[in-house]
């Protein structure tokens, strides 16, 4: 009765399970569900999931889906899950789910934001939208102060003065690392004036590597292809489909 | 060491934490934070939430915001709340925090967006913008057909199969009952479609009265204000 987990590693919730479920020693399988060719919205999968989510897993009969859900769920349920993931006491536990319910309204909506109306637009279908893209910079700007200001206050290395790593500072990061889609130079300048922020990331990928690297190799893959000049200077038509297919197939 | 909470009742989330209070007898003590008044953003309530939003408590010196956050707290700290509003079985738990989550992004918005470009617009001195309005309509129609098809699949009386009501029943009843302010006629209108939410809306009131009723008063109220 191995874990199944749904799966599209370009979706930033979908890798904070992977690496920690790599992280904890957790048994998995890996199923691939590609958002970009929109296979989430198949009949197949609602079949499975029918909220057509990712991620998404199934353990024996139970299925869930919401990644903080399903990132509690196996903190609790796995044994050897070590203990700051997810901690017994009470009141740090409710700390996590403060941090990560203020993510939901917050942070999460910075980064995804700016990346689906600029550099993956083409690839999801979509117009290029400069003007939202702004508003989603003026919320990551604004979640990632109150994050230096409140949630990395004290002298931890992690949220809420942790010194080790807990679900929240793995979703989180997370989603900034959506950032890198942007390329060095904005993710420099989005990230640049939040020292903490960058130190507080260094941190959760060092806990957490090799596995932080690994799963964000695909990322990686993406951001090249979409940085490279030779895709950026094809503006005739094929070239918003040489960018959908080669993302496809490094996917 | 009484349980503070910093509450405005015109916001969602701060009736679904009295209510919860309320119904599991936990003793507190109600502070006005008023939301018109822009007190929520004065220098002395960032002292008690920095993120200066309600609902906050204050618990000893445990400080907390974030509703769902503090039901669970609630839930898990004071002795004599049933389980069934916070269940220990780990299947039953984890599919709350699953409804609460997907809540988020999808019910909560709905109805907050409607009101506060419409009815409570001039309230917090904005424009009113009928076209935000009714991204706010499509957003809750969505919503409320997963909630129809999916969430209430079961014909239980609530949410997720279950025979009794969880902190997940009553945080998104909480945001729903927010469409009263824009009248009868509007909220029939837009509710019609769905009998089994209409149905587990009533079930939640019922499982939770009289303090259901009470909290609800001051949208009444204001809407009545608003209309004169």
């Amino acid at each position: 009765m191995k874990l199944k987990l749904y799966a599209d590693r370009m979706s930033q919730p979908v890798r904070a399970v992977i690496i920690f479920c790599k992280k904890n020693g957790i048994d998995f399988e890996e199923i691939r569900v590609d958002i970009a060719k929109r296979q989430h919205l198949t009949p197949e999968y609602a079949e499975i999931i029918p909220m057509k989510q990712l991620p998404a897993i199934v353990d024996g009969r139970f299925k869930l889906f919401e990644s903080h859900a399903i990132l509690v769920y196996l903190a609790s349920s796995f044994p050897g899950v070590a203990d700051h993931w997810y901690p017994a006491d009470v009141f740090k536990r409710s700390k996590i789910h403060s941090v990560l319910d203020w993510h939901h309204s917050n942070l999460r909506r910075g980064p995804t934001t700016i990346v689906r109306n600029t550099v993956l637009a083409p690839v999801l279908g979509r117009p290029l939208n400069p003007e939202a893209a702004a508003e989603g910079e003026k919320f990551l700007s604004a979640s990632l102060s109150k994050i230096e200001s409140v949630w990395l206050k004290g002298n931890g290395r992690f949220l809420l003065g942790g010194n080790q790593p807990s679900i929240a500072d793995l979703s989180l990061v997370c989603d900034i690392m959506q950032l890198e889609l942007l390329g060095e130079t904005e993710r420099n300048r989005l990230l640049g004036p939040y020292k903490e922020v960058q130190q507080w990331i260094e941190n959760t990928r060092n806990a957490t590597n090799p596995h932080f690297d690994e799963v964000h190799k695909i990322l990686m893959k993406a951001k090249e292809k979409l940085q490279n000049p030779r895709m950026k200077g094809a503006t005739n038509e094929g070239g918003g489909s040489d960018m959908k297919r080669t993302l496809h197939s490094r996917i | 060491m009484k349980l503070k909470v910093y509450a405005d009742r015109l916001s969602q989330p701060v009736r679904a934490v009295i209510i919860f209070c309320e119904v599991n007898g936990i003793d507190y003590e109600e502070i006005k934070v008023d939301l018109a008044n822009r007190e929520h953003l004065t220098p002395e309530f960032a002292e008690i939430n920095p993120m200066q939003q309600l609902p906050a408590i204050v618990h000893g010196s445990f400080k907390l915001f974030e509703s769902h956050a503090i039901l669970i707290y609630l839930a898990s700290s004071f002795p004599g709340v049933a389980d069934h509003w916070y269940p220990a079985d780990v299947y039953k738990r984890s599919k709350i925090h699953s409804v609460l989550d997907w809540h988020h992004s999808n019910l909560r918005c709905g109805p907050i967006t409607i009101v506060q470009n419409s009815i409570l617009a001039p309230v917090f001195r904005s424009p009113l913008n009928p076209e935000a309005v009714a991204e706010g309509e499509k957003i809750l129609s969505a919503a409320l057909s997963k909630t129809e098809s999916f969430w209430l699949d079961d014909n239980r009386p609530f949410l997720l199969g279950q025979n009794q009501p969880s902190i997940a029943d009553l945080i998104l009843v909480c945001d729903i009952m927010q469409v009263k302010l824009v009248g009868e006629t509007d909220w029939n209108r837009l509710l019609g479609p769905y009998k089994k939410v209409q149905q587990w809306i009533e079930n939640t009131r019922n499982a939770t009265n009289p303090h259901f009723d009470e909290l609800h008063k001051v949208l009444k109220e204001l809407k009545e204000k608003l209309q004169n």
